[in-house]
């Protein structure tokens, strides 16, 4: 398969899966099963023709005639497409029950997964800030209804309502961003940004750095970073369950992505002007985010609260890239690799328990579990371990990766604080792992749902695991030394 | 896969095995004796094979995550071998011991995991690799106080659990720390510790780096301040647990402190010895006085068995050949002694179900044989004469000598202290009166004998034929001392 061709099929194949289901859903034939196997059909053929275009280095501009180089295909883009394609299947796949047991999943909700996956999809490949905001408002807008699904509750309509709101005014910021530097830079391509920021004194540049820095509010919004992040806790809490995991683990990654591209282009030669405010910004939502974290009484508004906390591990990483550019950059990969599939597994063990209800899932509620369901228990278990970053587990890796490149950088403070952050981590994960396994079951056994979705909870915890300890020595599958090179690869392709 | 992975992991996917496969409890058990029996036959095994004349030896190395220079190094010297026989051969006498009493799969898993969990560390010469097992031995005994513990057993298993932990985290940021500086230094990033010795730090650096290790293994043995967590973890945790945290997890603190402070940041921890040697010598008095006025037989021998590991880190310290092969041999010789006198405290409370020392007394009468090896472990604790505590503390108190008068002196006198209480405890459990509870006393059973009765022979043996176990680990010790004095007068 030419690279070219992944690049527009997979794209297209979104695309053309939406409109399909949006014309079929209306018709006779049409039933939810059907719909959820189209979408998780297109999700994986995706996924697996996506997943051609890894490993190997190359960067292109697609049909530079038609597009004008504002898209670019290259390993970045089609490492961080594949990540949440497969993000998007895995959220899919394990919430079968409780797509099952609810009724608000209509034909629309799939289409406007798809939809969002293509925005994504777009926003990654995008090398213009104008396509980049057209896809991001794709994405969002298709986020901002999947929110407000369940229309019967009250919660959900709040969350979806506030969402748009906060969501719709921060994209401003972007505009107004975008429109400055274009004021100075004459250009909206990113590379001719950088060429222009690379000739021109930095002095000179006030309305580019201003610019950028309206942008990054924009970002710090959609990162739920502190002190932008305020929506998070209401909105995740109000969305059903596999949206929950949808936004935290699938959308975070694909805004990570645009702004890596968008960092490693062009802010990073203005990094001594935007590092103390990283770094700030980094140390505020970690401890904030953990404050918070710790005083939730329902695991889901926990989870929640951690997805800022690790929003502040990022921007540790963030920080560091102006100094140790290889090692902070695959280090950013890594931990979003590492983080998605921890929280899309410990989100889809949520929903997996709950049955399809949108009650929040208490600490309580996780009594007993280990006796009754020891295999869901002991998954559960195992992201939490890989969320607080214990050893063994993928998320332990992603840790390391971001504490060696924070040093790397010369900010072993901020190696300390991310340690401390991650240490009042243990308190709130474990809780959980205490109630798995200390409490005695306050409910009656039950049957929860399809074995499909145990199943792919089972690969997420194997694959947390084998992150963690993998070698390809052993048994010659990928291990920890192919995903390092990946993203290694993924960045190399951006050609610095 | 050599012999050391054999050990490390044989363990660990056992417990896995027991984990995914449901069997019968007695078949559990079953499994578990066969693992640990494996184990202990592989560790003689490498004791037999283990080359008396040389160092370091069985080094395995495989590349794990290149590009950070991480790989998976094993290997095993005079200090470890020790411990990795201990680990090895206790075990299973847990079992004969205890299998009457526990009729759980999760704790003979949870078992044979930090089984596997102690010689991953114990063996591992990267920083990293040491890193994982160091961690990973610590859930299962989070899981083991939590399910099975007594009292707020909730609290006190997550008490612990942040509190090494956040020790671990320290030492990792001090790994990291000096593994950035060999890539600033060397152009590569290794967590191998024979090329992690070759970093220069300044002396605030090495400060810092040494302090992070050394809140690690100061709360994993631990060394007072930072013993606040041991009373009511002993208190609460089940029997197989305090065995393994006094007997191993204890002692791999004192070990890790020699095997990877000295080796990493020799010329600070030279310099820092005497503070430690002072704490090391507060602590046997500190964690003695405290232990004297104890009414729970639990924490009792808790308190006593940290003041004795402070005595151990003070012979680390004085750093010199006396000192360490001392060390080395008292880690065996109390790992033996106190997970015998754990086991025997375990028997005693299937007994009379309390572990408080004032409703106990008049064993002695009714239970001739229990007394005997009960007053016999708790006197080899405290080192007397034949038994291998003594060898041990002698070994120490001359090298303590050697270093310096003064606190030879010190450390001479503070070992009454441990004397005047397990004296007192085993006049009060033993002898006096019998009451209610003791007068039906049981003695000991065929299965008890079994298990504590090869303990008692090697104390014995360790005490009385001591050179045979010191041949190995004196080319380490003597290795270790030569290269210190080439650093010394550099």
């Amino acid at each position: 398969m030419s690279n070219e061709f992944i690049a527009l099929a997979v794209p297209f194949f979104l695309l053309f899966s939406a409109i399909f289901i949006l014309l079929f859903g209306l018709s006779v034939y049409y039933t939810k099963n059907r719909g959820y196997t189209i979408t998780l059909g297109t999700l994986f053929v995706s996924f697996i023709v996506s997943a051609n275009g890894v490993g190997q280095k190359y960067s292109m501009e697609i049909l530079p005639d038609v597009f004008n180089s504002m898209v670019v295909y290259d390993t970045f883009s089609a490492t961080f497409i594949s990540l949440f394609l497969l993000g998007g299947f895995l959220t899919l796949a394990i919430a079968k029950s409780f797509v099952d047991k609810t009724n608000f999943f209509t034909h629309e909700s799939f289409v406007l997964l798809l939809l969002s996956l293509f925005g994504m999809v777009v926003l990654t490949m995008a090398n213009e800030l104008l396509t980049a905001f057209i896809a991001l408002e794709i994405a969002s807008m298709s986020v901002y209804i999947l929110v407000g699904l369940n229309r019967d509750s009250l919660k959900a309509s709040e969350a979806f309502f506030k969402y748009l709101l906060l969501g719709s005014f921060s994209a401003s910021f972007y505009l107004l961003g975008m429109m400055l530097i274009y004021a100075q830079a004459k250009s909206t391509n990113l590379d001719a940004i950088a060429e222009y920021i690379l000739h021109t004194e930095l002095h000179s540049q006030l309305l580019i750095v201003a610019g950028s820095m309206l942008i990054m509010i924009t970002v710090m919004f959609k990162i739920a970073a502190v002190p932008f992040g305020a929506w998070v806790l209401d909105v995740y809490e109000g969305a059903s369950l596999p949206i929950t995991a949808y936004m935290a683990g699938v959308f975070k990654i694909a805004i990570f992505a645009f702004v890596l591209r968008l960092f490693l282009k062009d802010y990073i030669t203005f990094d001594a002007i935007y590092d103390p405010l990283i770094i700030g910004g980094a140390l505020v939502t970690m401890f904030v985010g953990s404050l918070l974290a710790v005083i939730q009484q329902s695991v889901k508004k926990m989870l929640a609260a951690s997805s800022v906390v690790h929003s502040g591990y990022l921007l540790i990483a963030f920080a560091s890239i102006g100094e140790a550019t290889a090692s902070a950059t695959s280090a950013i990969i890594f931990y979003l690799f590492a983080y998605f599939i921890s929280a899309i597994g410990a989100f889809g063990v949520l929903s997996y328990i709950s049955k399809g209800s949108d009650k929040l899932i208490n600490y309580e509620d996780l009594d007993g579990l280990a006796k009754t369901r020891p295999i869901i228990a002991a998954s559960l278990t195992i992201f939490m371990l890989s969320l607080a970053g214990f050893p063994s587990t993928i998320g332990f890796i992603g840790k390391f990766y971001i504490l060696t490149s924070a040093i790397e950088a010369g900010y072993t403070y901020l190696a300390f604080f991310g340690v401390v952050s991650a240490f009042i981590s243990i308190y709130y994960y474990f809780k959980v792992i205490t109630h798995l396994y200390f409490k005695e079951a306050g409910h009656v056994e039950v049957h929860y749902g399809y074995k499909v979705s145990l199943a792919f909870i089972v690969i997420s915890a194997l694959v947390v695991l084998w992150g963690g300890v993998g070698t390809s020595l052993l048994l010659d599958i990928p291990g920890i030394n192919e995903l390092n090179a990946l993203s290694k690869y993924s960045v190399e392709s951006l050609g610095l | 896969m050599s012999i050391l992975s054999a050990i490390i992991f044989l363990p660990i996917l056992t417990a896995i095995f027991l984990f995914f496969v449901h069997l019968h409890i007695n078949l559990v058990k079953i499994v578990y004796m066969i693992s640990t029996l494996a184990v202990a036959y592989l560790a003689v095994k490498l004791y037999i094979n283990f080359d008396a004349s040389s160092s370091m030896q069985f080094i395995e190395h495989h590349a794990w995550i290149s590009q950070y220079g991480i790989n998976y190094d094993v290997g095993v010297d005079g200090v470890s071998l020790g411990i990795v026989m201990m680990n090895a051969i206790l075990m299973p006498l847990v079992a004969i011991a205890l299998y009457k009493q526990r009729d759980k799969r999760g704790y003979w898993i949870n078992l044979l995991f930090v089984q596997g969990g102690i010689m991953g560390a114990v063996l591992a010469l990267d920083l990293m690799l040491f890193y994982l097992f160091w961690e990973l031995m610590l859930l299962p005994i989070f899981f083991m106080i939590g399910l099975f513990g007594y009292g707020k057993s909730n609290f006190i298993s997550m008490k612990f659990n942040m509190y090494t932990i956040f020790g671990s985290l320290m030492m990792l940021l001090s790994i990291l720390y000096m593994a950035v500086e060999h890539k600033e230094q060397f152009g590569f990033y290794s967590f191998a510790l024979d090329e992690l010795k070759n970093i220069t730090l300044t002396t605030t650096e090495s400060l810092l780096v040494f302090s992070g290790f050394m809140i690690a293994f100061g709360i994993k043995i631990p060394i007072f301040p930072f013993h606040t967590w041991l009373s009511d973890t002993y208190r609460s945790a089940p029997m197989g647990i305090v065995i393994v945290m006094s007997a191993l997890m204890a002692k791999l603190g004192t070990y890790a402190i020699w095997r990877f402070l000295f080796a990493l940041l020799s010329e600070t921890s030279q310099e820092l010895a005497p503070y430690f040697i002072w704490l090391g010598l507060f602590g046997l008095i500190y964690f003695g006085i405290s232990a004297i006025s104890q009414t729970h037989l639990k924490r009792m021998f808790a308190l006593s068995s940290a003041s004795h590991l402070s005595l151990i880190v003070v012979g680390f310290f004085i750093y010199n050949s006396y000192g360490l092969i001392g060390s080395s041999f008292f880690i065996v010789a109390h790992a033996l002694s106190s997970a015998a006198i754990f086991l025997m405290v375990a028997m005693m409370y299937e007994r009379v179900q309390t572990y408080t020392i004032d409703s106990l007394g008049g064993i002695a009468k009714v239970a001739p044989l229990f007394a005997l090896f009960f007053s016999f472990f708790a006197l080899s604790i405290v080192g007397v004469p034949l038994t291998a505590g003594f060898v041990a503390e002698v070994l120490i108190i001359l090298g303590a000598f050697e270093y310096d008068t003064i606190i030879g002196f010190f450390a001479a006198t503070s070992l009454l202290i441990p004397m005047l209480f397990m004296f007192k405890t085993i006049s009060k459990v033993l002898y006096g009166e019998t009451n209610e509870r003791t007068q039906n006393f049981q003695d000991l059973r065929v299965h008890e004998l079994v298990a504590i009765i090869p303990l008692a022979l090697l104390i014995l043996a360790m005490g009385i034929f001591p050179n045979y176990f010191i041949k190995k680990i004196e080319p380490t010790a003597k290795a270790f001392v030569d290269k210190k004095e080439a650093v010394y007068y550099e």
